[in-house]
């Protein structure tokens, strides 16, 4: 369990994270979306009491993670898988962390056979690819057996294969009761791995549901339509102006459609002749998401001139 | 790779997990020692600028002996002294060693995994002072016999060898070691930086003493007496012009204290 209250971070003039209030729940994947910048990586550093919040706190099971004693046996963090000395190896690297928080070193072992990294332990971590960097990032967030997992954009470099397993592998410690919070900004990756999802801009809380509530309460969805045939493109347009769809062309080939259904689009197409290479709904989480954020296509005053530090 | 989670320790074992704390946080900085190579270059260096600095400073003070009867003891040297002055340009390599256990945590981003290790700032800083002090006090005594040995072999007659003296020097030495590379420890958290470390460094222990020192004005000597490389010098001299030589080594050791409890406090207050 997590638990933010009024949690707050300004730097200089500009508010990282602002008064954000959120519990997040064990025993499932809680998805942490927004656009680069909207608040995310500062967030989870104050969790793990990497960065003093300006007001506001944020515990871990009730507690502030620097009272922890083994908080590594209390939460574990993936955050900048590069986050290792380049010059030491993956395995030192993983025993000098046990030994930190009185692991017993065998784990040591068992954690780089779960991540795959047993042949590449002798590596120092700076040949390491990215993907075994993250993968040795995630060792490190699995060796204190902890009950809350936090992962900071987890699937950055990772092969379709990794992804999957990165996937499967929320997965399975959301079912074991632990709390899995992960953050991306790739909404498509949380639409299959999510059950909750918090939603942040700007550093405000805009959306904190079930993954399902959040598409459900999207706007209606847009029909994108392509043809071939730029003319009957146009004729298929102003029918369904004339029946009160919002259209929208997007080049020669494509319109995208609001308020009309796939099927209504679909029926009028035929009826009208017109010779259709793609039609497909876009309601998604990806689309409910943009319009929380605000960078939609439908432009509700896409704001732009982020604010959240860099990211080292 | 497999897809089930070995589940171990705490869960099931049931009892109230133990280890940890400074103990752990010291193992554990032991371990991130000794797993780069940069700790062995420092190692190695140091031993090859104490084993040369050594022997030129030997060779001045034989061929600087004019007199040719050893039994007249105004040219013999101490041995162990000639470790001593070698140490003033040794330390460096020995400084750069306590340099690295703090900087590059910050160059590499690793500090921000070592604080969620340890998130205690002050019981991490202290295990990072337990080791680097534990080390270079070692490799201080090494060092100390090193200097000696080299002296023993190019002075010849004119040194003088007396075991308790030696170990006396070479402990002396450690102790200087030690408490500069804490010092060292201290600045570089408070200032998070390699180069910025460094040249602090270099200006405390070498620039600034010489250059207040250069008009030989009252006021100014006690300022340059009072900086940390020339108290270690003072003390390790066994000087008592100024002050007693014990009150040399007391003042290196307010200097790291110090220079601790600035790099606590910017840990503390600054986010990681």
């Amino acid at each position: 369990m997590i638990t933010l209250t009024e949690l707050t971070k300004r730097f200089g003039p500009t508010t990282a994270v602002d008064r954000l209030s959120l519990s997040i729940a064990p025993g499932r994947v809680t998805g942490f979306l927004g656009p680069n910048g909207a608040g995310k990586s500062t967030t989870i550093r104050m969790i793990l009491g990497l960065d003093r919040p300006d007001s506001g706190t944020a515990l871990v099971g009730g507690r502030p993670y620097r009272s922890f004693r083994h908080p590594l046996r209390e939460v574990g963090a993936l955050l900048d898988a590069r986050a290792v000395h380049p010059g030491r190896t993956g395995r030192a690297h993983l025993t000098a962390m046990a030994r930190s928080n009185g692991i017993p070193v065998r784990r040591v072992d068992e954690v780089l056979d779960t991540v795959g990294l047993t042949e590449a332990a002798g590596k120092r971590a700076g040949t390491l690819s990215l993907g075994m960097g993250q993968r040795l990032g995630i060792a490190g967030a699995l060796l204190g057996d902890p009950s809350v997992l936090i992962f900071d954009e987890p699937v950055n470099g990772l092969d379709p294969d990794g992804v999957r397993w990165i996937r499967e592998l929320m997965r399975s410690l959301a079912a074991q009761g632990r709390t899995v919070f992960v953050s991306s900004h790739l909404m498509s990756e949380m639409q299959l791995t999510a059950d909750q999802l918090v939603v942040i801009g700007h550093g405000r809380l805009l959306a904190d549901a079930p993954v399902t509530e959040v598409i459900a309460g999207s706007s209606p969805a847009t029909v994108r339509v392509a043809s071939p045939e730029p003319a009957a493109l146009a004729r298929l347009a102003d029918g369904l102006v004339g029946r009160h769809a919002t259209v929208q062309r997007v080049g020669d080939d494509e319109l995208l459609v609001t308020g009309s259904s796939v099927a209504q689009v679909g029926d009028l197409a035929h009826e009208l002749g017109v010779r259709l290479h793609g039609l497909r709904t876009e309601a998604s989480l990806e689309h409910a998401y943009l319009e929380l954020t605000g960078a939609g296509p439908a432009g509700s005053g896409a704001r732009s001139g982020t604010s959240e530090r860099k990211e080292a | 790779m497999s897809d089930t989670l070995p589940r171990t320790t705490r869960r099931d074992a049931g009892h109230p997990p133990s280890g940890g704390g400074l103990p752990g946080a010291i193992a554990s900085e032991w371990t991130k020692l000794w797993s780069v190579r940069s700790v062995w270059w420092c190692l190695l260096s140091s031993a090859l600028l104490m084993a040369a600095t050594a022997g030129q400073l030997a060779i001045y003070v034989a061929n600087g002996n004019t007199d040719d009867d050893p039994a007249n003891d105004r040219g013999v040297l101490a041995v162990g002294r000639i470790a001593v002055d070698a140490v003033e340009l040794t330390q460096f390599a020995v400084i750069a060693l306590a340099l690295l256990t703090i900087t590059s945590e910050y160059s590499s981003g690793t500090i921000r995994g070592t604080l969620q290790w340890i998130p205690s700032r002050a019981r991490m800083l202290l295990a990072k002072t337990t080791v680097v002090a534990g080390v270079t006090f070692g490799t201080g005594l090494l060092l100390g016999g090193l200097g000696a040995a080299v002296a023993v072999a190019v002075l010849g007659e004119w040194g003088r060898l007396e075991p308790a003296e030696t170990v006396g020097h070479a402990v002396g030495l450690a102790g200087y070691l030690a408490l500069i590379s804490v010092c060292t420890l201290g600045l570089g958290a408070a200032l998070r930086g390699a180069v910025g470390t460094l040249v602090t460094l270099f200006l405390l222990l070498a620039i600034v003493p010489t250059m207040l020192r250069l008009p030989d004005l009252g006021p100014l000597n006690a300022i340059a007496d009072a900086l940390p490389g020339s108290a270690g010098l003072h003390f390790l001299r066994g000087e008592s012009d100024a002050y007693p030589a014990l009150v040399g080594l007391l003042i290196v050791a307010g200097w790291a204290v110090a220079a601790l409890l600035a790099g606590l406090a910017v840990l503390r207050r600054r986010d990681a």
